[in-house]
């Protein structure tokens, strides 16, 4: 037999081992599989029952038998929720607050990072290290402070009073300052050799180059804003200026709990947020790698 | 007027000093080159022309005003980067553009300076583009366009040929050269190339170690070197240099002696040197492999045919390397014994500081 056969025929019971292997049955990617399905089913299951819950009558709801779909099915729950409480006002005091917070936050921590990693300025490391050093108390310990300076500044029940304390976003100015880190200097001696005050090249090259992130950080903080629920919640009493998150709360009646119209009033509190992410998962996984300290 | 005047410029990072006591005088309409090796100091010399760099000591002129305390932006130059450094996300007339909206020029006089340049450099239907959809050669263009639109006193370029590939260096190496010629704007361009300093340079300022080394024409830095280190770092291949045994009067010229039993008669005049150890060097072109009787001998290791000419690498018979030419078809190959001729008259002596004598102009 020449080489030539020899290799011939070596690759031909490689490529049938090979062939073999794929029709044959992969135990070990079979159980992985298993158990893989299995948690999912546990991870959905909630959102499920939640849904279908929101579509049963109420007495279904509460009654013994355990039916994974309704016996009859209804929207009663979500007129409800439409129709008798202020879940539109909620929604309205939602989108305020949450897009005020995210431009606020993003311009502040956008403008901080800036000034931490491109200019020279006595007490810059303290300042970044101070930052860094925030992380380490966690924000619902500062709640109580955040409410009595709120207080004293009167802005209780007032969107300002609910957009301030969520101003403080460390991760925001460490990310940024990490991107503008990364800038090649060049472009900066570009731009100061284009006679750019620090205020252009802040605007019109180092944030246009970093336009990704700030997408990716915008989205992250406008959900993080959205579902913000314990300080929404103390600074905020008058039923008309909740937002939606604590608003819910308020969807019950003289009997007590309605279960199906409290999810049902979740689930449209959830439903922008679950759209929104629907259309930017990609960047919001991002920015979660990217908060993380994992730079992808 | 743009001449730039430097004086006793030096700078330091730290402890570590970059450059001491640099002064030179560069004219008006002069296309500068600052030719050293990698870490000489010369790409920090322009950058503290351009103003990025603060100088420690001296002063810098241009246009006969002292800008070394000024920022950048109000020194009147205007400098290409080695890795164009254009905006990625705005198109080249942005690019183009953004250095004169920042100081408020009204729209129509930009758009006309903007197409004037794209027009001299051909590159008006790229204006539309991002730099992203641009080769390397066109980078560049819009880079020196950039540059151009600002109407600067001087044009201070870091090694902005360095990263396209060699047809398109050669290439635009000539453009360069046309445009000057046709601006007549004071240029500055940092290399460590020899070869685009020698094509491109009016005058070349050798750097090496914290300081200047010679500042000449082309011509003068290759024929006339004033130390060895450019001798040696100027012309390719490198030129030779052979140790000197013994240094005579011969008629008031220097006859040396090397190589073991070798001599050459020089016109170096004999007078202006005095004891100690010396080097004499010489080109290849000026050591030629001679067919007849005469010359040195020399046993061939290696031969490189360039087709216009052969290069042979060969030891003397105290195992001294020497780069000798020869014609494009030479019969020479490795192993051989061969004959070198040297043309006195083109031979330097180094002394042991690295100084260099040459034969009277």
């Amino acid at each position: 037999m020449s080489v030539a056969q020899q290799e011939a025929g070596t690759m031909t019971s490689a490529q049938t081992a090979k062939r073999g292997r794929s029709r044959g049955w992969d135990f070990g990617a079979l159980l992985l599989t298993l158990v893989t399905v299995v948690f999912a089913v546990l991870w959905a299951f909630p959102i499920y029952w939640a849904l279908v819950t929101t579509l049963k009558p109420e007495s279904q709801v509460i009654g013994k038998s355990l039916d994974f779909l309704p016996r009859t099915w209804t929207f009663d729950a979500y007129w409800h929720v439409l129709v008798n409480t202020q879940i539109g006002r909620w929604y309205l005091n939602s989108l305020v607050t949450s897009v005020a917070v995210t431009v606020l936050t993003l311009a502040i921590s956008a403008a901080t990072a800036y000034a931490l990693s491109q200019l020279r300025f006595p007490g810059r490391k303290l300042i970044y290290y101070t930052i860094l050093a925030s992380f380490m108390v966690p924000i619902a310990a500062l709640i109580v402070n955040h409410f009595i300076l709120m207080a004293q500044f009167g802005l209780i029940n007032n969107w300002l009073g609910v957009i301030f304390p969520q101003l403080i976003h460390p991760v925001v100015i460490i990310v940024y300052k990490n991107f503008f880190d990364s800038v090649p200097k060049e472009f900066r001696e570009a731009a100061k050799m284009d006679s750019a005050s620090e205020w252009r090249i802040f605007t019109r090259i180092y944030l246009p180059m970093n336009w990704g992130i700030t997408t990716a950080l915008a989205i992250v903080t406008f959900i993080g804003a959205w579902n913000n629920f314990l300080w929404p919640f103390l600074a905020v009493s008058r039923p008309e200026m909740m937002n939606v998150a604590v608003g819910i709360t308020q969807v019950n009646d003289a009997f007590g709990v309605a279960y199906a119209r409290e999810l049902a009033g979740a689930i449209l509190a959830a439903l922008l947020v679950a759209v929104l992410y629907l259309i930017f998962q990609r960047r919001v996984t991002q920015a979660i790698m990217l908060s993380a300290g994992i730079k992808g | 007027m743009s001449d730039i005047v430097l004086k006793e410029v030096s700078k330091s990072f730290g402890t570590v000093s970059i450059l001491e006591k640099v002064s030179m005088h560069i004219k008006s309409g002069e296309f500068i080159v600052f030719l050293g090796p990698s870490g000489c100091g010369k790409s920090t010399l322009l950058r503290m022309i351009a103003g990025l760099e603060q100088v420690n000591d001296g002063e810098i002129y241009i246009g006969g005003e002292r800008v070394d305390q000024l920022p950048p932006n109000e020194r009147g130059v205007a400098m290409v980067f080695q890795n164009y450094a254009l905006y990625p996300h705005m198109s080249v007339r942005d690019n183009m553009s953004f250095g004169l909206q920042n100081v408020g020029t009204p729209k129509d006089e930009i758009t006309r300076r903007v197409d004037d340049a794209a027009r001299m450099l051909e590159i008006t239907q790229l204006l539309e583009r991002k730099p992203a959809q641009l080769s390397g050669g066109q980078r560049q263009r819009v880079a020196i366009g950039r540059a151009i639109v600002r109407d600067p006193k001087a044009f201070l370029l870091d090694e902005p040929l360095s990263n396209l590939d060699a047809g398109l260096r050669v290439r635009t190496r000539l453009e360069l050269a046309q445009l000057h010629n046709r601006i007549k704007a004071t240029m500055i361009f940092v290399t460590h190339d020899q070869t685009e300093a020698m094509t491109l340079a009016t005058r070349i300022v050798v750097m090496n170690n914290r300081g200047i080394e010679q500042i000449g024409t082309p011509m003068e830095v290759y024929s006339r070197p004033a130390t060895r280190f450019v001798a040696s770092f100027v012309g390719s291949p490198a030129m030779n240099f052979l140790p000197v045994s013994a240094l005579s009067d011969a008629g008031g010229q220097a006859n040396v002696a090397f190589g073991g039993q070798n001599s050459l008669q020089t016109a170096i005049p004999a007078s202006g040197l005095g004891k100690g150890q010396y080097t004499l060097g010489i080109r290849a072109e000026s050591a030629r492999i001679t067919y007849g009787e005469g010359g040195i001998e020399a046993t061939v290791d290696v031969v490189e045919r360039l087709g216009e000419r052969t290069l042979v690498y060969a030891r003397l018979s105290d195992g001294a390397p020497i780069v000798a030419e020869d014609a494009g078809l030479s019969g020479v190959n490795a192993g051989d014994v061969v004959r070198i001729a040297l043309d006195g008259k083109a031979a330097i002596l180094f002394d042991e500081s690295g100084r260099a004598f040459h034969a009277a102009a």
